[in-house]
């Protein structure tokens, strides 16, 4: 009898394996609960998400390598004003304060006391330096400011003053943007291009690289920062991830993070749910996502025709269907509302947002010159039923199914449409070289107002049919709207900036250069129990990636 | 030695040609390596910023240009074993980063294939030697039961169950957040604890192929004229299993062997991206994705001449172990 034995023996040895193994279990890993309140007042630690750098991410901290670096650069380094990326305010920063001394120079006044963290102190050197390395390496230059800049100057230790080669309003959050590096670190490295910055970054954060991992990157307060008083979390936590995954998922409802930012299918369930008195969400709305229709051909050429079609896409169904409802219909002006409601042409109702009515449709199709024959199908000017395409990448499934509903809306109108679902290098280099009928484009919500709609609608961002456009992919060439990006990219004032907008975004409603449909959504989640004072929607302080805004405003829980 | 030679000849044109569509077929594919990396960083819900696709080309220096002289490069490149600077962890290189994900690839893979390998031979054997009975019933229709199953739901279960709800091992990564690499007992033990779960499914799944191929050849060959000679000679059954049947059945299996070997990173791609494992087979889904075209191309290379190299080798060791094959070859 030599199985049973054998049997036995194999149980005891798993069992024990398992025994051990569990003994040990996983300790490794972090749990829920524990870090609370120090007596210090400090939050212990708190648990975040992804940090980036791939699936293999090394130790890089050099903030211009946008592509490569590791989330944490974010805490380390500082820039001249912080945006507020919901309502798109600017608030103070390294400088306490800036004015335009005419419509080409622009000067910053530094904050006193700053200090980088290695202690020596920060000054308008750095400043100018930091401008200059990127003059110098285009390649580190990711918001492309040297297009627009002259020189930069230093008259004394708290001041830097800006030379535009033109007017330069519409470049302000370009220039407010960048990370400032310290001289004395930076100046020693022979090539910055491929300088990873591994070894304790020196910076002016909030935060300092503590330690750092494949799987782990730990960040931890700075003492010596200049609003110190207003930083009340020891250490954070970023943990390796596959961003997005089913099992990312699971940690996250088992409440493994104090917060990410990660693609739920049904978060209240997923999350909420588990605990509704700690766990939360919030998705504010991010750039539009258009009906792109290529307008160098019939009928997408007609404005008659486009005019009808704004109508003809049900958005509710897109956005409850392919959606899930976590964003908003997008408004026809390219402004993303609510955050950006005060740009707003005066006198539009429901803030630009366009029904559905298919029958509204209809009829001003057939007013345009594209009736119906009696088989229902929809003719064009030729007389023959028009014919054309849709493009998707296959593999953005939420698009897919919002492109499903869109085609299933234009066959009700009579239209002979085809669904194609190239993969998503193809699709792009297809928008780009304008190779479609109809597809999907993404425009706006930055907070820069002329790139918002120069990047879509300016002519010099477009090219003819077969080769790449910069931006603006339907091929929209229209000398007003140039002129408006002009008196845009030239308005110091606010005033003039607004009247610019608006007239672009009555460009939008009347032109129809494209169609918007939807709010791509800002993923966003939180728990309370360890940390409170997140942003959401009744206090929207910030946009969940406006790192250092948020964690200046957390506090411990309980307090 | 004709047939030696002229296995080499046909390993060497093999390899050419493998570089040679290794460096083709990425460039002939549509798409912009830094087009890949910022609309990566912004998600598709985003727009992507001219001014950035601008810096990181610069960055990443200009991949087009004569395609010939790109090819020149590339040919000396390899023969200086440089890969280049990878796209998606610049500036580290290729180099420095096939060097971290290959250990944990080779240990994982390499480990659980010996593994699978002799396990899954050794069934097969017991199955074919107990042909027709209850164990060869349950091996049989177990092993093609579980062979149904999609590895990427399995591998979710054994998640869903060890790792979060049971808590036993962690869900995924080569190691902890708390330890780092080296050589610390702290660090092997907990890289010994996330290696289980992927290893486990690897296990399950693993023996499948070897088991029913080793069980039909061993059937088979247990009918031929000698197993029945041998048996009418009154051999003891366990005699003629062994070494008139599993000696004979298990030559194919090794050539399997040799080859699932060289195809290791291949088959590592799903395992280690389920488990978010640090290993090279996830990191070549990332350099696809990516257009990372020299870190794709040095990955591709490997598994390229991996298997050409197993391939080349089971040949030699069919040579010498089947004469056959050398006087067919030669007539």
């Amino acid at each position: 009898m030599k199985r049973p034995t054998f049997l036995r023996t194999a149980v005891v040895a798993v069992a024990t394996t398992l025994a051990l193994v569990g003994c040990t279990g996983t300790s490794g890993t972090n749990g829920s609960g524990g870090g609370g309140t120090a007596a210090n007042g400090l939050i212990d630690y708190l648990d975040y998400g992804d940090f980036g750098g791939g699936t293999a991410p090394q130790a890089n901290f050099n903030p211009y390598l946008e592509a490569t670096r590791l989330g944490g650069v974010d805490y380390v380094f500082e820039k001249l004003m912080v945006y507020d990326k919901f309502s798109c305010t600017a608030k103070p920063w390294l400088a306490t304060g800036f004015k335009w001394n005419d419509p080409k120079t622009l000067t910053f006044t530094l904050r006193d006391g700053v200090k980088w963290n290695d202690g020596k102190p920060f000054s308008s050197k750095d400043v100018a330096f930091t401008f200059d390395l990127l003059k110098k390496n285009d390649a580190l230059d990711t918001q492309g400011i040297w297009r627009y800049l002259a020189a930069v100057e230093t008259p004394d230790a708290k001041t830097v003053t800006i030379k535009f080669k033109d007017p330069g309003a519409s470049t302000f959050t370009l220039l407010t943007e960048i990370y400032v590096v310290p001289e004395h670190v930076w100046s020693q490295q022979s090539d910055p291009v491929k300088f990873v910055n591994a070894q304790n970054p020196v910076g002016t954060g909030p935060m300092k690289i503590k330690s750092f991992n494949p799987q782990q990157l730990t960040i931890e307060r700075n003492p010596d920062y200049w609003q110190a008083d207003k930083v009340k979390v020891q250490e954070i936590r970023f943990h390796k991830a596959d961003a997005g995954g089913a099992v990312e998922q699971l940690k996250l409802s088992r409440g493994e993070y104090d917060t990410n930012a990660m693609f739920v299918p049904d978060i209240k369930k997923a999350f909420v749910d588990r605990n509704p008195d700690t766990n939360h969400y919030w998705y504010p709305p991010g750039g539009s996502i258009s009906a792109y229709m290529n307008l160098t051909k019939a009928p997408f050429d007609d404005l008659a025709f486009r005019k009808a079609m704004t109508t003809a896409f049900d958005r509710d169904q897109i956005i409850t269907k392919a959606q899930l409802g976590y964003v908003k219909a997008a408004s026809q002006t390219g402004l993303v509302v609510p955050g950006q409601e005060k740009w707003l042409p005066q006198g539009l109702a429901d803030e630009g947002r366009l029904g559905f009515d298919a029958a509204k449709t209809d009829s001003a199709l057939t007013a345009a010159g594209y009736p119906k024959d009696a088989q229902g199908k929809r003719l064009g000017k030729d007389g023959k039923q028009v014919k054309f395409t849709f493009k998707v990448p296959g593999s953005y499934t939420d698009w897919v199914s919002a492109a499903q509903i869109i085609v299933q809306n234009l066959k009700a109108l009579g239209f002979d449409v085809a669904l194609e679902t190239p993969n998503p290098p193809t699709y792009e280099s297809d928008r780009a070289v304008g190779r479609y009928d109809m597809l999907f484009g993404v425009h706006g919500g930055s907070c820069n107002m002329f790139r918002n709609f120069s990047e879509p609608l300016g002519s010099d961002q477009s090219a003819p049919i077969g080769k790449k456009a910069a931006s603006n992919f339907v091929r929209w060439n229209d000398p007003a709207t140039d002129q408006l990006l002009d008196e845009l990219r030239l308005a110091t004032d606010e005033a003039k900036q607004k009247e610019a907008v608006a007239g672009l975004a009555k460009i939008m409603t009347d032109q129809v250069p494209m169609i918007p449909l939807w709010y791509g959504a800002k993923w966003f989640q939180y728990q309370t129990d360890k940390a409170v004072g997140w942003p959401d929607e009744q206090n929207p302080y910030a946009a969940p990636g406006d790192n250092v805004l948020v964690l200046t405003n957390l506090k411990p829980a309980g307090s | 030695m004709r047939y030696f030679l002229r296995r080499a000849g046909f390993f060497l044109a093999t390899l050419w040609a493998a570089i040679t569509l290794n460096f083709l077929i990425p460039r002939l594919q549509p798409g912009d390596p830094a087009e890949a990396i910022v609309s990566r960083l912004g998600g598709q819900s985003q727009a992507i910023d001219p001014a950035q696709v601008e810096a990181v080309r610069k960055m990443l220096g200009s991949p087009d240009g004569n395609l010939l002289t790109q090819y020149g490069d590339y040919l000396a490149a390899i023969v200086r074993g440089d890969f280049g600077i990878s796209y998606t962890y610049f500036p580290y290189t290729v180099t420095h980063m096939i060097g971290q994900g290959l250990p944990w690839t080779l240990i994982l893979v390499g480990v659980t294939q010996i593994v699978s390998f002799v396990v899954g031979t050794l069934l097969g054997a017991w199955a074919a030697y107990r042909r027709n009975s209850r164990v060869d019933s349950v091996i049989t229709l177990g092993s093609t039961f579980v062979g149904t199953l999609p590895f990427f739901w399995l591998a979710l279960v054994l998640i869903y169950v060890f790792a979060i709800t049971l808590n036993w091992f962690p869900s995924g990564g080569g190691y902890g957040g708390g330890s780092n690499p080296g050589w610390t007992w702290l660090f092997f033990s907990d890289a010994f604890q996330h290696s289980i779960l992927p290893a486990v499914s690897l296990l399950i799944v693993g023996p499948i192929g070897w088991i029913i191929g080793m069980r039909n050849n061993m059937v088979q060959t247990l009918g031929e004229d000698y197993a029945r000679l041998a048996r009418a000679k009154g051999l003891p059954r366990r005699r003629i299993a062994l070494t008139y049947g599993a000696r004979i059945a298990v030559l194919p299996n090794v050539t399997g062997f040799a080859i699932a070997l060289g195809g290791i990173l291949g088959g590592t791609v799903l395992v280690e991206s389920i488990f978010n494992y640090p290993g090279l087979g996830r990191m070549m889904l990332e350099a696809v994705s990516n257009r990372d075209y020299p870190l794709m191309q040095a990955l591709f290379l490997f598994i390229t001449v991996g298997v050409l190299i197993a391939n080349f080798l089971a040949d030699l060791l069919y040579g010498v172990l089947d004469p056959r094959v050398r006087r067919e070859e030669a007539v």
